[in-house]
């Protein structure tokens, strides 16, 4: 079965050479034949790279050790979920799984475009062959999950190694598939723009062919990041959901550049402006993914994210540059045909609201890669590492974001071209009269601190933005086609589905940052509690009740009863766990947080342990405000998105008429 | 039109101007050098750095809980280098004797306060590990 595996790679490898070569045939001679050709050969390796796939999950599935990969990754003990996730538990698979996502983004796109943009076709279908050569190359002669196991490991590793017991949380089976989504997905806007620069289509035709092929993506990274915040803060015990890890920094920053590039095409669609800078913000978000995968497989940043170290570092480092190189080639060589035929006209206007949210989006995104960076760039200058670390961007960031905010607000609320000084007033007025109202309030309920000052008046003055924005088109519709105001909602939305998808998303991140402002009225405290004994925190009474051991199949828990009283009224009985997990290399404690959410904030308990004789406990007590509207904030998003991608009426019946 | 457009670059300028800016003044206020025993030493009396972030492995034998044990004293040793750690908080997981930690703080009188206690997997997972304070996160 193994060697099934690993000759469906090599296929595959041999299949890609093939589709180059008769994809460059095709494109000197134009004999549709060679394009064919290509276009068979990329399905063909395509299908084999999910061959493979199916071949590693069933060899994990069944668990057969004499792979090394499965043997280090999965235990017999494992439960069967987890090792299916053993798939993305190490480098070999992870790679596998980069490759297998490639393979059905590229039967997506060859299905889906069998019929429609024939002229940029041949050179994505390339862009696509040369990104899975390149995987596939690392995959087969680097890290090969293929691999069998030495033959002296066999007796010692029995019955495999098993999974980190951190790592055996539910959002462990989504979040990584998520990110690779997101990650690889990337591929596809990017394969077309360097399609429609080599073809000289430049015109807004492939930005609205990849509209979706950019969505789709941009909501996977999306959801993983949050998903890997919610991970972290109910595993990891640290009580927050973003560190400003190397890591998470990584995935972090095509999503910006992507959010940015998102922002950018509807100019291009609509003024037929920024062409250069749309084919370089995509280009970015792409050459970040693989970079990202660089900084985190080259063990070039220390991380608490440790990833086996490996040499390939060097081959990512490679491919960025060739990529990169390849791109200002190309960029230079089509610069006559990348200026604009448009210019902005006014600052109050929606095009130029556009430009600065993308020159924040990109500053942000240039100031994470600086901090990211920085202990590399401080080391080749000065001799000395330096690192930065989230104080860096704990600094860096909030004005930027807030930045970003008072955008979301200000945007919509322009005209395109220019905006008069009566609409200005009028669209303004309300939004702002609010701003200042909630402000006020805020302020009188003693809140001081400045940044969650400007986050709680800017959420109310963005709010009201919205819903002006939303009530003015449903009045609009009402008077002009006499519809109630439910059907006219309901026939605004899905007439300019990107547009309402967008302010649901706007409305989310509204959510979000609310979240954010929360994280500065965090209080935290590390105590004892002997039996019985009682602390106070903020308005709640913890009472340390008792602990008990108890004994569970692949682990010893200590778990403590902490009953939390607020007045007379006990709201809840919070149980922290220490458990020790037994592993071939010994015992492996792990802490279990114990996590209780009120509608304003959320009761956070973990324990360090308990003294055996006197059954006082260590615990760390946090309470955090505000943290769900992350994650309701989260959820809206990606309802907001499904909204932009879902196809129109229109769109559904000129699919059907086609079909 | 041509002196909108100059309008628009200067604005566009000076927004880049503004965040370089920041950035920079951002990035001399948090630096933080990652030094090895010997180097911090050398920056002992100095005033160019408060804080300070070192790697290495946990003397063995040398952990001392306080009676509350809301506080630790151990040496983090690199080689034949020995530093003595004191941090205040609740340790993780994995920190014992031999452990890979990543440490940071203020270094004052021969002894590292360290308010950031980090430890990394020395195990066969290929995972990592645990941090008091920072995120922790496994191999994808």
């Amino acid at each position: 079965m193994a060697l099934l595996g690993s000759t469906a790679l090599q296929l595959a490898l041999v299949g890609c050479c093939l589709t180059l070569l008769l994809g460059g045939w095709f494109l000197f001679t134009r004999d549709l034949r060679f394009y064919a050709g290509a276009q068979r050969g990329l399905l063909v390796s395509a299908s084999l790279i999910l061959m493979a796939s199916v071949v590693l999950i069933h060899q994990l599935m069944v668990s057969n050790f004499d792979l090394e990969y499965v043997a280090r990754h999965t235990s017999t003990a494992t439960p069967a979920m987890y090792k299916f996730a053993g798939l993305w538990a190490g480098m070999e698979g992870s790679l596998l799984l980069w490759l297998m996502i490639l393979g059905m983004y590229v039967v997506l796109v060859s299905i889906l475009h069998r019929r429609v943009n024939r002229s940029l076709m041949p050179v994505v279908n390339m862009v696509l062959a040369v990104v899975m050569l390149f995987f596939l190359i690392v995959t087969i002669f680097f890290e090969n999950p293929f691999t069998p196991l030495p033959a002296g490991t066999r007796i010692q590793l029995a019955g495999g190694m098993g999974l980190n017991p951190l790592l055996q949380h539910p959002a462990m089976l989504i979040h990584p598939p998520m990110l690779y989504l997101g990650y690889v997905g990337f591929v596809v806007p990017f394969a077309f723009a360097i399609a429609a620069l080599v073809t000289r289509r430049l015109d807004a035709t492939w930005i609205r062919t990849t509209r979706r092929w950019t969505l789709v993506p941009w909501l996977f990274l999306g959801t993983g990041i949050i998903l890997g915040g919610r991970w972290a803060y109910v595993e990891l015990g640290w009580g927050g959901y973003w560190a400003w890890d190397p890591v998470e920094n990584a995935s972090f920053l095509p999503w910006l550049t992507g959010t940015a590039y998102l922002h950018s095409v509807i100019i291009q669609e609509k003024k037929n402006m920024l062409r250069l800078w749309n084919i370089v913000l995509i280009m970015a978000t792409f050459i970040l993914t693989i970079f990202g995968t660089y900084l985190t497989r080259s063990g070039i940043l220390s991380s608490v994210h440790a990833f086996a170290a490996t040499d390939l570092g060097v081959w990512f480092l490679g491919f960025v540059l060739f990529i990169t190189l390849a791109c200002v080639i190309l960029v230079l060589l089509r610069r006559d045909v990348l200026a604009s035929q448009n210019r902005l006209e006014s600052f109050t206007s929606r095009e130029s609201g556009f430009l600065f949210n993308n020159m924040i989006f990109v500053a942000l995104a240039l100031a994470v890669l600086w901090g990211t960076m920085f202990p590399i760039l401080s080391e080749a200058v000065r001799g000395t590492k330096i690192t930065v670390g989230s104080p860096y961007f704990n600094r860096i960031t909030p004005p930027m974001g807030l930045f970003l905010l008072l955008m979301l607000g200000v945007g919509p609320l322009l005209a395109w071209r220019r905006t008069s000084g009566g609409t200005l007033k009028r669209n303004f007025s309300l939004p702002v009269a609010v701003a200042v109202v909630t402000l006020s309030g805020a302020m009188l309920l003693g809140i001081r601190r400045i940044y969650p000052l400007i986050t709680i008046g800017l959420v109310a003055f963005v709010f009201m933005g919205i819903a002006t924005e939303v009530v003015r088109g449903i009045r609009a519709r009402q008077r002009s086609k006499g519809e109630s105001a439910l059907l006219a909602f309901r026939n605004m939305v899905d007439k300019n589905r990107s547009r309402y998808g967008g302010y649901i998303v706007h409305l989310g991140m509204l959510f979000m940052f609310a979240g954010f402002a929360g994280k500065a009225f965090t209080v935290e405290e590390d105590l004892t509690l002997a039996p019985g004994e009682t602390a106070y925190l903020k308005g709640y009474a913890f009472t340390l009740e008792r602990h008990t051991l108890e004994a569970r199949p692949n682990h010893q828990a200590l778990i403590i009863d902490l009953a939390v009283t607020r007045g007379d009224k006990l709201l809840t009985v919070l149980r922290p766990e220490k458990r020790s997990y037994t592993t071939p290399q010994g015992d492996q404690p792990n802490t279990e947080v114990a996590l209780y959410s009120r509608p304003l904030e959320d009761l956070y308990a973990l324990v360090g342990g308990v003294d055996a004789d006197t059954g006082t406990a260590v615990l760390k007590i946090m309470i955090n405000p505000l943290v769900q509207m992350v994650w309701i904030g989260g959820i809206i998003m990606i309802i907001g998105t499904l909204v932009a991608i879902w196809p129109s009426r229109t769109e559904r019946q000129l699919n059907e008429r086609l079909a | 039109m041509q002196s909108q457009r100059k309008k628009f670059v200067i604005l566009i300028m000076s927004v880049v101007l503004v965040v370089f800016g920041w950035i920079t003044i951002g990035t001399g206020a948090e630096e933080v050098p990652y030094l090895s025993i010997a180097e911090l030493r050398a920056f002992e009396g100095t005033k160019e750095y408060d804080r300070f972030r070192l790697g290495g492995l946990v003397a063995p034998g040398s952990i001392v809980y306080s009676g509350d044990r809301l506080s630790v004293n151990f040496v983090m040793s690199q080689g034949a280098q020995r530093l003595p750690v004191y941090f205040a908080g609740l340790t993780p997981d994995l920190f014992k004797d031999e452990a890979e930690v990543i440490i940071e703080g203020r270094y004052a009188g021969g002894v590292l306060e360290a308010d950031n206690l980090m430890t990394k997997c020395a195990s066969r997972y290929e995972v990592e590990l645990t941090a008091s304070e920072g995120a922790a996160k496994p191999t994808y």
